[in-house]
């Protein structure tokens, strides 16, 4: 099970904060396209995190 | 009794006597103890009088055996007596809650009461109002301890009945908005010893989940008591991890309610609460997607434009084209002063001529020509005989020669 807190939320952060870097005019066109597959790589873990999410249901033991 | 033979009654030493409002002051001290400060006391009204100015007077009394065991005196001022939702009658059976409290001027101890409800469920009503004040005095309900919900938490709790339709709603919201993994921790959601399941319920789920629900279904005020046990406020309170409550309908508010982080309506509205909706996320990453992209592409075309320009820039026809331009330019304007320089010329050379036959056409050695000459005497030219007497030596200018000559005679035609 993965930590959607720790992986899907970082995830979408870093995807704008690249974005962003990449629409600044001050960004080199070498880097923008390495921050290019760098984002298109999360995008694609991003799809994949939604997708794969799937009910799972524990019923603790009330004598714990 | 002898009281002259008592053998011992000069050595005992005697006690200063206490003023009356000393042994006041002291009853008045004791009476601050704990145990007579905000209590709850059972019992029935007797001497009930409404006083004209507000404050209502009677007597709580609890008869044993026929007869009355034990009476205490009370007192409900008017700011109190005005939030009674019922008039008290004589043999009411009541709860009230207030604080026992010497009046010195009369001699007597009284309760002063805050509140009063009728004895049965008016018991638990009270003492849910007295958890509240306590409660609220441990800080269980400011505002600044709510916390905020999770984003994108891993793991939803759930405390609530294993059975019955809120487990149920609640998997089938966070399965359609979100399906990830719910812990249910089980509990019993009524009864006498609920409490302490429902906080043990909530304390087992630490460290296992990022938020949890605490939900029940809706019921009676008897029903959904346990909710308001401290036990459970305080096991809300502790919670590592915020707490979403949705217990009973939404007019019933339990003190866990006013605890939880967040209430919901009804479960449902708390599982929609808790995690977030997977289509809304699939459309916000498309989003995301489509302005990566366009963000590229902007990039690209950017860069092409600055080749371009700068490829432009550094082609040598386009030098070589630049310098041809300024060779033409240069051959143009040498041929347009040339032109302008000959035409001036020209214009010079007409006028010139022109001042010549002007200049001609003045020239008195022409007229000389024609066969007339021209008289000077000293350098003057004679133009009258009356400057001219006779011996004078003059000069006559032909057109192509001179000659001296002396006057012999002058002759004047005076009729002229």
């Amino acid at each position: 099970m993965w930590n959607m807190k720790e992986t899907y939320e970082t995830k979408i952060e870093q995807l704008r904060k690249i974005i962003e870097k990449i629409e600044d005019g001050n960004t080199g066109l070498d880097e923008s396209i390495k921050l290019y597959e760098q984002g298109a790589a999360l995008v694609k873990q991003c799809e994949i995190l939604l997708s794969e999410a799937e009910l799972k249901i524990t019923t603790l033991s009330r004598d714990a | 009794m002898d009281w002259f033979n008592r053998p011992d009654v000069a050595t005992v030493p005697e006690k200063a006597p206490l003023r009356v409002s000393e042994l006041s002051a002291i009853i008045e001290g004791l009476m601050d103890n704990p145990l007579l400060q905000d209590i709850l006391v059972r019992g029935e009204v007797t001497n009930y009088t409404h006083h004209a100015r507000g404050h209502r007077y009677f007597s709580l009394s609890e008869k044993g055996g026929g007869n009355t065991a034990a009476v205490v005196k009370c007192v409900m001022w008017r700011s109190d007596a005005e939030r009674l939702s019922f008039i008290p009658s004589e043999g009411m059976e009541v709860i009230v809650a207030g604080t026992v409290r010497a009046y010195a001027p009369h001699g007597a101890y009284q309760l002063q009461v805050k509140e009063m409800r009728k004895a049965g469920l008016g018991e638990k009503f009270l003492l849910v109002e007295q958890w509240k004040r306590q409660l609220a005095a441990e800080g269980c309900f400011s505002p600044e301890r709510k916390r905020c919900l999770p984003t994108f938490p891993a793991r939803v709790g759930v405390v609530t009945s294993e059975t019955g339709a809120v487990i149920h709603d609640i998997r089938t919201v966070i399965g359609r908005r979100y399906p990830l993994e719910i812990i249910i921790s089980p509990t019993a959601v009524q009864g006498e010893q609920a409490h302490r399941d429902i906080s043990s319920a909530i304390s087992r789920l630490a460290g296992m989940v990022d938020v949890v629900i605490i939900a029940r279904g809706g019921g009676s005020f008897e029903d959904l008591f346990p909710f308001n046990h401290p036990d459970v406020v305080r096991a809300i309170v502790t919670c590592p991890v915020p707490v979403v409550s949705a217990i009973g309908h939404e007019v019933d508010v339990t003190l866990s309610d006013l605890a939880a982080d967040l209430r919901a309506a009804t479960p449902s509205a708390a599982a929609e609460l808790v995690v977030p909706d997977r289509q809304v996320l699939t459309a916000c990453l498309q989003e995301l997607k489509v302005r990566l992209n366009g963000a590229l592409q902007d990039r690209v075309a950017w860069a092409w434009d600055e080749i371009s320009d700068l490829r432009d820039r550094l082609r040598p026809q386009r030098f070589l084209r630049k310098l041809e331009e300024k060779k033409q330019n240069t051959a143009d304007l040498s041929d347009r002063l040339e032109r302008a320089f000959s035409n001036r010329l020209g214009c010079e050379r007409l006028l010139l001529a022109e001042m010549k036959t002007a200049l001609d056409s003045r020239n008195p050695l022409a007229v000389l020509a024609r066969g007339y000459c021209v008289v000077e005497k000293r350098g003057t030219v004679v133009k009258s005989a009356d400057t001219i007497t006779k011996g004078d030596r003059m000069n006559i200018r032909f057109y192509d020669g001179s000659s001296q000559v002396i006057v012999e005679d002058v002759e004047h035609e005076r009729n002229l």
